[in-house]
């Protein structure tokens, strides 16, 4: 039987295998649609807040009514006391309360300065910052306009009090995702993730299947399957990652900064290198549900260890040994600088090299370790 | 007793379930602690390029350096500085343009440039209104200056600076401590999947028996019931566990008593149990009852609304969100941690559950079904 053979023979038992189709195609399918879904409407905006205005003046009104223009806020209800807001908090009917002191107008024209008091619920962070985002621009806007009032009532002109106000001018830009969305941020790493974890399962559960029965995979040299299973999954793969790199991406408006042969030379040595390490982590298992299991399991430890969501510099650096012998950690911080920030090729040299470094390794891992499965077989077809 | 010790006969064949009821859940917790043990986000790296190298943006990077978030970096050449940001070496870049400090005193108003990496968001986001906050306030400290020189009163002039002055409080978790916010709903999610999965092992060995060891043979509703009590039983003690660990040992505050969260946690794992239930009889295999519960549980931390809020999600995400009981669960434990509800708020809280309680009938009807071929 010729390699061609073999490789067909790989296929075959890929597209019967009902198990490892759900995860391929149906998990991939699924999940570029599924865990974007909750972040489709981007920022968190119009987050609820209740009012304990004490002052009841002209200028506190206005304020109430600038918080409530701001994007950011909803004003759901005013209340007469802090107790009572602590009780819409608590009953999660709303989410922060912004205090107007007493005699907040009066202490402003007697030029004695008055404190706003805002308060958001920190049990939730996005909407921590977008409540206190929202309310400290609206108290900053005040104090400005405030400030101008009283320059320009002491006779300053227009622009004097402009540059006055704005001796200098902070100017703070996001970049790299410059809409703050919630999706281009999770979704170049999570899809690295799923490809990494279901092509693991896959190659898992297809070789857990097969160890304990006799079938082709016995009758060929282990290098050879190997190679002949790195060339099936390696095809369908390479489908399911311009599904995902490139139409998913535009989809979900990711920047796409690196030009394609980049990113392809990138996807080479990661797919490379996962199929290896998914043979070889099939060589462990004997039972077809347990890689799900396994892989399941590692899926979130994964995702917050590849330095997107949590600063690397903060985690505990065996941790950080403990990742590097995972392909998706140096391809996902490859793929976010080379397309998402559009650095140069030249800086993901090292990732690169690092993702060829763990192909080989896996490669002569599984290579051995399926040579140890088919001594094993055929000891027991002796016996 | 006889179904009980049937039950860890079974366990004790398989290395891998007991792995699941015993190390596993302990060793995911001391991983996910350990990744957010810093708890804070400190001295995050920021390049500053200073092309005015005066005594005040001296003063100004010195009053950035002063920040606990903030480790100033320093670069000579924008094109350095702007490969760093690209390279994720740095999360936010500050140039002091050329003559800050001479176009300041003539009035020209010069600007500070902040660029502030979003792809990084949680980071580029605290990063952003950090160097905001410290620069606002230094060059207050200039203003004040030329107030008094002015002439204006000392007591005045921080008035006259910010009239309005702000005072923000983050309610229930002051210091914005990542280990407080996020590795509770994380560990709960890794809770859900290992129960999910416990679950799934313990019924599929029911596959695997012979005829006259057949849960018919048992008598289905006390093999099941005795699935129910031991191995909710053990997921129990690993919630208990953590909660020990995050609230008792790390004395994370919590406004309510522990008691009540595993009252929510047992409502949770019951409800993963009827849904596994009813995959498992609709489905009929081990594997693909795995991949599906798998692929139904394994979002779950993305549809909590911890990190994106639930009132922003769309109403397909809602739906999704609503038939994952860790998703009740994480608003009970908030509501019990947080705000310090007393038990009526939690009853009344505990009746969102009862909509997995329609999954009783396609689970007995399966059953049934189950026994009759």
């Amino acid at each position: 039987m010729n390699f061609w053979q073999l490789l067909k023979l790989e296929f075959t038992a890929i597209f019967a295998d009902k198990a490892i189709l759900l995860t391929v195609l149906g998990g991939g399918l699924l999940y570029s649609f599924l865990y974007p879904l909750p972040y489709a409407h981007q920022v968190p905006t119009e987050q609820l807040i209740v009012v304990v205005d004490h002052d009841n003046s002209s200028l506190s009104r206005a304020i109430i009514r600038h918080a409530d223009a701001s994007a950011k806020i909803k004003i759901i209800a005013k209340v007469n006391s802090i107790k009572q807001a602590k009780e819409w908090i608590t009953d999660a009917k709303a989410y922060g309360l912004l205090v107007i002191p007493q005699n907040f107008r009066r202490n402003l024209i007697l030029g004695k300065g008055a404190t706003l008091s805002y308060g958001g619920d920190a049990s939730y962070f996005l909407i921590y910052s977008a409540i206190a985002q929202g309310l400290i621009e609206v108290g900053l806007d005040t104090s400005k306009s405030l400030q101008r009032f009283a320059l320009l009532s002491k006779g300053n002109g227009s622009k004097k009090t402009d540059k006055a106000l704005n001796s200098i001018q902070l100017n703070s830009i996001p970049v790299f995702n410059s809409t703050l969305g919630y999706t281009p941020y999770i979704v170049p790493g999570l899809f690295l993730l799923i490809l990494h974890q279901t092509l693991l399962i896959a190659t898992g559960i297809l070789g857990a299947g097969q160890w304990h029965q006799k079938s082709y995979w016995l009758q060929h040299s282990s290098i050879s399957l190997v190679c002949a299973r790195i060339c099936a999954f390696f095809s369908i793969y390479s489908l399911l990652s311009s599904f995902y790199i490139g139409y998913c991406f535009y989809f979900y408006q990711v920047n796409t900064l690196a030009n394609m042969s980049e990113v392809l030379l990138l996807m080479l040595p990661f797919l490379l290198a996962t199929v290896c390490a998914g043979i070889s982590l099939s060589t462990l298992f004997l039972h077809r549900d347990l890689p799900t299991q396994a892989l399941l399991l590692s899926s979130m430890p994964i995702l917050f260890v590849c330095g997107f969501v949590w600063p690397l510099a903060l985690i505990p650096d065996p941790i950080i040994w403990l990742s590097q012998i995972v392909p998706a950690v140096p391809a996902i911080k490859a793929m976010l600088i080379l397309n998402q920030m559009g650095a140069p090729w030249e800086s993901i040299i090292n990732n690169w090299l690092h993702l060829w470094v763990l192909f080989v390794l896996f490669f002569t891992l599984a290579v051995f370790a399926v040579h140890q499965r088919q001594k094993k077989m055929r000891g027991a077809n002796v016996d | 007793m006889k179904l009980l010790k049937r039950e860890i006969v079974a366990i004790l064949d398989s290395p891998w379930q007991l792995a699941l009821l015993t190390y596993i859940p302990i060793m995911g917790l001391l991983l996910l602690w350990g990744l957010f043990s810093a708890g804070l986000p400190r001295a995050l790296p920021v390049a500053v390029v200073d092309f005015d190298q005066s005594t005040m943006t001296r003063l100004l990077t010195r009053h950035l350096q002063a920040n606990p978030s903030v480790k100033v970096i320093h670069y000579t050449h924008l094109q350095d500085a702007k490969k760093a940001m690209q390279q994720a070496d740095v999360y936010a870049l500050l140039v002091f343009p050329y003559q800050l400090k001479k176009k300041l005193f003539t009035a020209q108003q010069p600007v500070i440039d902040i660029r502030y990496n979003s792809q990084f968001l949680l980071v580029g986001k605290l990063l952003s209104s950090q160097l905001q906050l410290t620069l606002a306030n230094s060059l207050k400290s200039l203003a004040s200056i030329k107030e008094l020189a002015q002439g204006t009163p000392k007591q005045q002039v921080a008035i006259n600076l910010s009239p309005v002055s702000n005072q923000t409080t983050a309610l229930f978790n002051q210091n914005n401590n990542y280990v407080a916010f996020l590795v509770p709903p994380i560990l709960i999610a890794l809770l859900q999947i290992i129960a999910m999965l416990v679950f799934v092992n313990s019924l599929s060995f029911e596959l695997q028996r012979t005829k006259e060891d057949n849960w018919y043979h048992h008598g289905i509703r006390a093999v099941l019931l005795t699935k129910l009590f031991f191995y909710s039983a053990c997921m129990l003690l690993h919630g208990t566990l953590i909660y020990t660990f995050l609230y008792l040992h790390l004395n994370l505050p919590i406004a309510g008593p522990i008691w009540m969260l595993i009252l929510s946690l047992l409502l949770m794992i019951i409800a993963v149990w009827l849904i596994v239930l009813t995959l498992f009889f609709f489905l009929k295999d081990s594997t693909r009852t795995v991949s599906v519960c798998g692929a139904i549980f394994a979002p779950a931390f993305s549809f909590m609304g911890i990190t994106f809020p639930s009132n922003n999600m769309p109403d397909l995400a809602q739906i999704w969100r609503a038939l994952m009981p860790s998703s009740h669960y994480i608003e009970q434990h908030i509501a019990t941690v947080n705000y310090g509800q007393n038990i009526t708020q939690l009853l009344s809280q505990m009746t969102s559950y009862s909509g997995f309680l329609l999954l009783l009938l396609p689970i007995i009807y399966l059953i049934k079904k189950g026994r009759n071929a």
